[in-house]
Parts: C-alpha cells; structure tokens; sequence
C-alpha cells in the first residue's frame, strides 16, 4: 500500500491552524460559562446601578426622573457626606495600620520553629474566619454598658470605677470598631505576610548576621525590604476591606452615637435602604466604588511594571561576560583593625531573654485571638440571669445548656419567635452555602483551566482582569441593583436569589484560586494526556482534576466559609424566615424591640462559628490555601 | 588569619547526633575541605564553626582563643552560602559595603576598600547593579566580594560552586585557589564533589555518618585511604571491591583496586591475576573501561588500547601488588600488609 501525501492538504491545514492560533475551542468554552455569568451578574446590576445614581425616584408614586450628575452634586454638596468621607479615611488609616502592625508581629512569631505554633496558628485565624456579625455580636457585648464583659472584667479586677458605656462616646466608638477591625483583619494581614517570610532564604538573615547586623537592625535592612511588595498589596487589600466594613457597623453602632460612626459604605446603605432614595444612594456607594478601584489601579501602575522588571532573563546574559580579565592593581587592600562587637550582654543571656520576650508575645497573641471567642463560648453557656447581674462580672454563676436548648429544641412555652428561627437558618445557610459552593467550584475549575493556560492571550488576560477588579467593587454597590431587580424578578426571598448574588463574589474568587491551582501544575501533564489519546475534556477530567484536588477541597471550603459568613445580601434580599441565614438571624435578635435575649443570641452566634472554628482547625492547610491565592475575603 | 583548633565537637538534633565527638587541627593560612555524601554533617559542622549552630559539648578555638561561646558576629569570620544569599534590594556595592557598615568603618575606608574587593574579582562595572540583574557567577563573585571586603579571620565556603555550571565552576574553583593564596587566608570547603577537594584543597576532612574518616593531604587520601568508606568515595569511577579469597588471600579481607591499577595481564609476574568474561567496553578518549565478570563479582579495568577485545571472551586481568589495598570486610578498617601471597 502506497501512502500519498497532497502536500497541498498539508500545507492547507497547517495555514488553517496557524490561522485559528494556538488556542483551542475548548479553552474558549472554558471560559464562557463564567465570562456569561458574570455579565449577567455583574456587569448588567452594576450599569443598572449607574443608570440609578443618574435618576431621582419617588418611593410612593413609583415615578423616575432623570437628573443626570444631579444626584453626584447633591453628594458632592451635602456636609454629610463629606463628614461621612472624613470618618472614612480616620477609620481605614486606623484599622489598616493597626492590622498590618499587629499582622507584622503575629507574622513574625508564627514564622519561628516552637511547640504549639500549630494550635497557635489556627487560634489567630479564627478572628478572621469568624463572621462579621458574630464579631460584631460579641465585641458590642464586650463594650456594652451595663453588663458588657470589659466593665465585668473591671468590676472582677476591682476598678469597677472605670466601667462606662464604652460606645457611649462618638470618637471613641469609631477607634473601638475600628478595633475590632483590626481584629478581624490582622490574620489576614498576618497571613501573607507569613508566606513572603517563608519565601525569605534563611541564608539571608544568616548572612546578616555573620555581617554584624543584630536583630533590629536585621529586621529594617533584610527583612522589611524583602516584604515591601507584600506590604504594598496587602495595605491596597486591607483598605478596600476597610472601605466596605459594613456587618460590623450594622451590628455595634449602626453609625451611631449621632453620626459619629457614620461612615461612606453605611451612609450609602442609609440612604438607599433606609431613606429609599435610591439614587442619591447609588451616587454615593458609586464614590465608594469609584475610591476601592483608584487604590487597585494605583496597586496595578506602580506594582505590575516593577515585577516585570525584577524577572530579567537570565538567557540575556553572554557567556563572554564571565572572562576573567587579568587583575590591574590599583588599589590596595585595607587591613582592618580585628572587629571587636560591643557585648552589652552575654550570648547565652541574651538568648535566654530573646525567648522570654518571645513566649511572652507568643502568649498576648494567643489571648487576644482567643479569650473573646473563649469568652463568647462561656457566656453563651451561663444562665440569662448572669448576663444582666449587677456588678457585672466574667464567672458564670453556673455552666448551662438552657441557651442551646431554647434555641435548638423549641418549645411553644419559653421559645421566643426569633429562637425558633434559629434551626431553620442554620439549615438555610447549610444548603445555600453547598449549593453555592458547589456550583462555582465547578465553574471556577473549567475556568481556572482555561486561564492557567492560556493567561498569556491578550483576550484571557483581561477577562481575568475584569474578574479581580469586580473584586474591588464594595457589595453594597451591587446589592441596590439586586435588590431592585430582584422585587421585579420575584426573586427577593428565595434560596435562588441568594445564590445568584453569592455567585457574584464567588465566581471570581474560586476561579482565580483554580488559576493558581493549576499554574502549578506541570504543562507537560497536559502535553501527555493529548499524546497518550485523551481528548481536551478527557484529559480535564481524567488526568489533571484528580492532580489538582487539594486545590479543589479548598476552593469548596473557602467559597462555603464566605457563603456561610455573609450578611448584607442576605440581609437585604430576605424577608421571611423560611430564607433567612443564621447571621440574619443573629441580627434579628438585635432588631426586638423590648429587649436583648442575650441567652439565645449568644447560643446562635456559638453555633455561627462553629463550621469558621473547625475549619481554621482541622482544614487550615486549605484555608490559608484560599486566603493567600484568593487574598480578597471582606 | 587564624589558625582553627576543634576538640570534641558534639552537635545533635532532638536525639539524632549529628556530629559525633570531632577533633580537627587546622593551620594558619590552609585551604581545607569538608568533602562526604549529603547528610555527613560536613555543612552542620561549617555553621559550628561559624556560630550559627550552638554546639552540644566541645571546644572551637581561633588562634587558641577560645571563641565556643562567642556569637557568630563576635568570631570574625566570613561565609559565603551556597545560594549567595545575597541582599536583594541592595546594589552589589551595598551588598559588599554592608558588613563594613555594621562595624562603623569610615565611609572613606569603606570607599577603598569596596574599590579593592571589586577589583580583585572584576566587578567593577558591576557595582550599582542589583543582584537580580547578575548572572549566576557574577553572583557568586559578589558573594565572595562581601566575605573578603572586612578581613576575616576564617573564609568558610558552603558549597559555593555547586549552583554554577560545569565549565564556569572549573574556572571559578581556580579563581578561589587564587584569592586564597594572594590574601593567606584560612578557608574552609564545603564540597560533595571530590574533584573540587582533590584540586583545591591542601588537606581534605572526608566526613561520613558525623566522624571524620581520613583528615590527610587530597593525595594522601586517594592512594592511602583509611578505611573502605574512603577508597569507595575517592576516585572516579569507583574502587573495586572484592573478596579478599578470590587472590587467595585471607576470606574476611576485602580486596580494594582502582580500576586504573588493573588492566589486561600481558605477561605473568607480579601481583594478582583474575580471569573473566568481558561484557562490556566503555570508550571515554583517552582511557577505555572494561566491565569483566570475575566469579560473580563485576571488575572494573582500564585499558589504553582496546583493539582485539570482544564482549563476550574470557580476558586476564592484572594488578601490581603494590595497588592493592585491604580492608576488614565487617568495620571496613585498613588493613596493612606485606604485598606477597
């Protein structure tokens, strides 16, 4: 048999693939499904959202006007919102210099070598893996008035005198939020910080120390430098998650006292949800907006340049340059006077008191991530009565289940009506929380294929742009177009509703954890699985999701801990407890009118954390997984 | 420079002993190696000296000063790391200037003796570059740069060729011979490669298991080595081994050879004789390697002309006595005797 070859076929089919470029359909249909979402998602909500900042509405004839910048202008004009802008740069300077200083120290401690760093590592995250609201439930009770636990912790030291209403004062409750941020950012912070310190060489600071640098000197000449460029990320990220604060706000101070903690992100919620006017509302988060995606641009002109000069091409080098020329002396050596160190104290003394310093940082770490969550457990386990005693004090009279048992097992009797609502929102957030996750995981994986691999195409490369930017963009901007959408879609209170804006911040996320994931995985994996006879999806399914598994069980827990933390969606777009999730919940019990059911809301908000709690402890290698390749949860 | 006097040096890890009771004298203005397998605790041994590892028991003296409870920075010495460890945000200038800095030198001094470092390794058009922009020897020049710019009583080198490639490593290990012969200064090397140590060095510590085996001149070692340890890891390709019985002579012996010392008997006379089947002839330029089965046991012979020789023929092997070298077969100890049956 003879084989002919048309040399013309050939050459036809090589000019057909030439044309069609390197990338296949497949790569393109990978991507499709998200790129579909996202702007039915996203983008549409977000131009509807434009086109409202631009228009007036009346609430109660239903009627639009259109006013162009008129909305913008009375922003710009209004003393509120200025004052509101005010407190809004006070409050992210606060919260981000703190979070990054305490991030630092926390970094710095977890990066040594110690007995129990595990358990410590997974006791600081818990602040961060912890929702908003259950942060805000336990810090405003930590600051309450009467009975709060700082004033108890006052009375059981005896300085009972300094006890006082601690969010009483407006300054001083701006500082305290911006407290309790720092402690909710801080892991966050401290995480990638950790990981631009376990990528230092140990050899770095070695070579310092061999040069005579001692510790402090060592840490601003090695270590600082070397994490500048996480420095300046994480300061961008922190900002934008200070700008967005919103859950806490709702929960501690509802930009109260007067407006002493009114800042821009709760101010565009009062005005549109409150005051329903929602133009001026849009305007207002749109600043916002506008403000979170400057600090991103600025982070992508001054960063991205900079990073791709630092990867020089080593190949650029010539082979001649290395030569060794003939040494022409011109000068001479210097010989130094033997290098005698001042010795203020002997090595071994000085390593005795560098690890009592640092058992002692190790310990204050350890208190401040764990003793209000401690604290939370234990009051949630008190009888009621102890939580309105006078004095107030920290020791339970008695340990108890009471609290778990009214809102767990309802009884007709002693059950309030919010108690009762607590099983079916853990439940609601349980489902919506797997659904969500699983569904975006899945997207995000095709996805974060398509865009590990074929990164570098111009049109991959900006769709996976735009993805990060939505990042940037405050939840509330999107939540007032999904709201207004969704009252005409009949979607407000269902569990489908919920999932589609859930996927809004998701599907970014999970498919850029999936690019990462998969940038790690060799090319030549693909190469193989196409040579041994696998067709692209084939190879997808049978050769590289297997590989990439890790990646996926991190991207589920991380996208079901956002589901299950998040509030502002879920808060605006339920209304009746057959919907609602544990944090709305939890914030209902807030919204009773005659008084606080301490006892049930510290039951709900232990059971909030709980899934947080035991995924910091016995998933943390795939936590931190997620924080560090997604580095964006609010 | 100074002279180095280690008197038993113990070092562990947890419960593993990582150095085990190690004595070693070393000489004012020698060139020393630390050469064994990865894991023999030649690095751990280096960091010691240096101050960066605490010592369990033992003494470490420079010049009998006795510096065991001295902190790295209070010893004086330089060391240059295997990766460079280079300060990255530093120019090569401040890369080489930093030490010099941290013991308050004038900025004139620095000046000069910055231009003297430069000059000695050929950086100076190199000097406002950052590392990143260097290639891997211009790096590694840097790193020496920073160790010899403040006088250092011991240069200790961490395996500093081993991230180079072949041919740059041979012209850099000439480079360092020179510096240290130019500036007498004490160095100790790190190596796996027992060709940098046999070139380099005026004696080699071959360390094995934490134990020094043999600390000798790097000719010393390769034709008079201590024990079996030794013989196998000196010498490319490696020693043959083979029971003693098979020459006749004493069965818990072990027979060392070099495959050098052994190539196709011509005539009889001195020395031993095996006889076995050829299977293979390795052609490598100059020198032609020979793969015969003695008894079971695979023999490697050199020859210079492998004309006639065909895989697959019995061949006659000879080696002259005075190449033979005995071990005892269980602890692998030299055994010295007389080169007759």
């Amino acid at each position: 048999m003879t084989i002919t070859i048309n040399p013309a076929i050939v050459s036809a089919r090589v000019a057909k693939r030439h044309k069609n470029g390197r990338t296949p359909v497949f790569a393109y249909l990978s991507i499709a499904p998200i790129i579909a979402i996202m702007i039915s998602i996203v983008g549409l909500p977000l131009l509807y959202s434009l086109f409202l900042s631009l228009n007036t509405t009346n609430p109660i004839t239903k009627r639009w006007v259109f006013v162009g910048l008129g909305n913008y202008t009375k922003v710009f004009q209004s003393a509120d919102f200025w004052a509101a802008l005010g407190r809004t740069v006070y409050f992210s300077a606060v919260s981000v210099s703190g979070a990054i200083i305490l991030g630092t120290v926390i970094a710095l401690v977890l990066n040594e070598k110690f007995a129990g760093r595990g358990v410590l590592r997974s006791v600081v995250l818990v602040p961060w893996a912890m929702a908003p609201v259950s942060i805000g439930v336990l810090w405003s009770f930590v600051y309450a008035g009467n009975f709060g636990l700082l004033n108890g912790l006052l009375h059981d030291l005896g300085l009972g005198f300094f006890a006082t209403a601690w969010l009483g004062d407006g300054f001083r409750a701006l500082n305290l939020i911006a407290l309790t941020q720092i402690w909710n950012q801080a892991p966050l912070t401290s995480l990638m910080l950790l990981s631009g310190l376990q990528s230092m060489p140990a050899n770095l600071h070695r070579a310092a120390i061999l040069d005579g640098a001692g510790p402090i000197r060592r840490f601003f000449s090695i270590t600082l430098p070397w994490l500048k460029p996480s420095l300046f990320f994480i300061t961008i990220v922190a900002t934008i998650n200070s700008l967005m604060t919103f859950d806490i706000l709702w929960i501690m101070t509802r930009g109260g006292p007067g407006a002493a903690t009114t800042v821009l992100s709760w101010l565009g919620y009062l005005q549109s949800f409150q005051f329903l006017r929602f133009g001026e509302g849009a305007a207002t988060l749109y600043v916002l907006t506008a403000l979170s995606l400057l600090l991103a641009i600025i982070y992508f002109v001054i960063l991205s340049p900079n990073r791709r000069h630092r990867t020089v091409d080593q190949s650029t080098f010539s082979q001649t340059e290395e030569t060794l020329r003939p040494v022409v002396r011109r000068h001479d050596m210097v010989r130094l006077p033997a290098w005698k160190p001042r010795q203020r104290i002997h090595p071994a003394n000085a390593r005795r008191y560098g690890r009592m310093l640092f058992g002692m940082t190790a310990s204050i770490i350890f208190l401040w991530s764990a003793l209000p969550v401690i604290a939370l457990i234990l009051i949630s386990l008190s009888p009621a009565g102890d939580l309105i005693r006078t004095p107030p004090s920290l020791i339970p009279s008695r340990l108890t289940f009471d609290n778990y048992v009214s809102v767990l097992m309802a009884d007709s009797g002693s059950t309030s009506v919010q108690a009762k609502r607590v099983p079916v929102s853990l439940l609601n957030s349980l489902s919506i929380g797997i659904v969500v996750s699983l569904v975006n995981v899945a997207l995000g994986t095709l996805a974060g294929y398509g865009f590990s691999r074929y990164g570098q195409q111009r049109f991959f490369s900006g769709t996976l742009w735009a993805l990060l930017i939505t990042r940037m963009i405050p939840a509330l901007t999107l939540v007032l177009p999904f709201f207004i959408l969704f009252r005409s879609l009949g979607l407000i209170d269902t569990h489908v509703g919920l999932i589609i804006a859930y996927s809004s911040i998701l599907l970014p996320l999970s498919s850029w954890m999936m690019k990462t994931t998969f940038d790690n995985v060799p090319i030549s994996l693909d190469r193989a699985a196409i040579v041994d006879g696998c067709t692209r999806f084939s190879m997808l399914r049978k050769v590289l999701i297997p590989v990439v598994r890790p990646g996926i069980i991190a991207a589920l827990i991380f996208c079901f801990l956002v589901s299950w933390n998040e509030f502002l969606f879920a808060m605006i777009l339920t209304s009746t407890p057959k919907t609602q999730t544990i944090p709305v919940v939890i914030a209902g019990f807030l919204n009773q009118a005659r008084f606080y059911e301490y006892g049930p809301l510290f039951a709900a908000s232990v059971l909030a954390i709980l899934p947080p709690v035991a995924i910091a402890f016995f998933f943390q290698r795939y936590l931190v997984q997620g924080a560090l390749s997604g580095a964006v949860k609010g | 420079m100074a002279s180095i006097t280690i008197a038993g040096l113990r070092k562990s890890y947890r419960n593993t002993e990582i150095l085990k009771s190690l004595d070693l004298s070393i000489k004012d203005g020698e060139f020393i190696s630390f050469l064994g397998p990865s894991g023999c605790g030649k690095s751990t041994l280096l960091f010691c000296i240096a101050g960066l590892e605490e010592i369990n028991d033992g003494s470490i003296r420079f010049d009998n000063r006795e510096i065991t409870e001295l902190g790295p920075r209070e010893r004086n010495i330089a060391l240059v790391f295997q990766d460079y460890a280079l300060y990255p945000h530093m120019t090569v200038r401040g890369n080489i200037a930093f030490p010099l800095q941290q013991q308050k030198v004038d900025q004139q001094t620095i000046n000069k003796q910055v231009a003297w470092a430069a000059e000695t390794l050929g950086l100076e058009s190199l000097l406002d570059r950052l590392p990143s922009d260097l290639s891997g020897g211009q790096r590694q020049r840097v790193a020496v740069g920073r160790a010899i710019v403040r006088n250092p009583s011991v240069l200790l080198m961490d395996e500093p060729l081993s991230n180079l490639d072949a041919s740059l490593r041979v012209r850099m290990r000439t480079e360092i011979r020179r510096l240290q012969r130019e500036l007498k200064m004490t160095v100790i090397f790190v190596t796996h490669d027992q060709e940098e140590a046999m070139v380099l060095s005026d004696r080699i510590a071959v360390m094995k298991d934490g134990i020094v085996q043999q600390f000798a001149a790097p000719m010393t070692v390769y034709t008079d080595p201590a024990n079996h340890f030794v013989a196998g890891f000196i010498g490319s390709p490696q020693m043959n081994f083979l029971p003693a019985g098979l020459s006749g002579y004493n069965n818990d012996l072990v027979l060392g050879v070099r495959p050098h010392d052994i190539n196709p008997a011509k005539a009889a006379g001195d020395g031993v004789h095996f006889t076995g089947e050829l299977a293979f002839v390795e052609s490598a330029g100059p020198v032609h390697f020979l793969d015969v089965m003695v008894g079971g046991h695979l023999v490697k012979a050199t020859c210079s002309d492998p004309s006639g020789l065909e895989p697959g023929s019995q061949i006659t092997l000879k080696a002259p006595g005075h190449a033979l070298r005995f071990f005892k077969s269980g602890s692998g100890a030299r055994v010295h005797m007389s080169s007759q049956h």
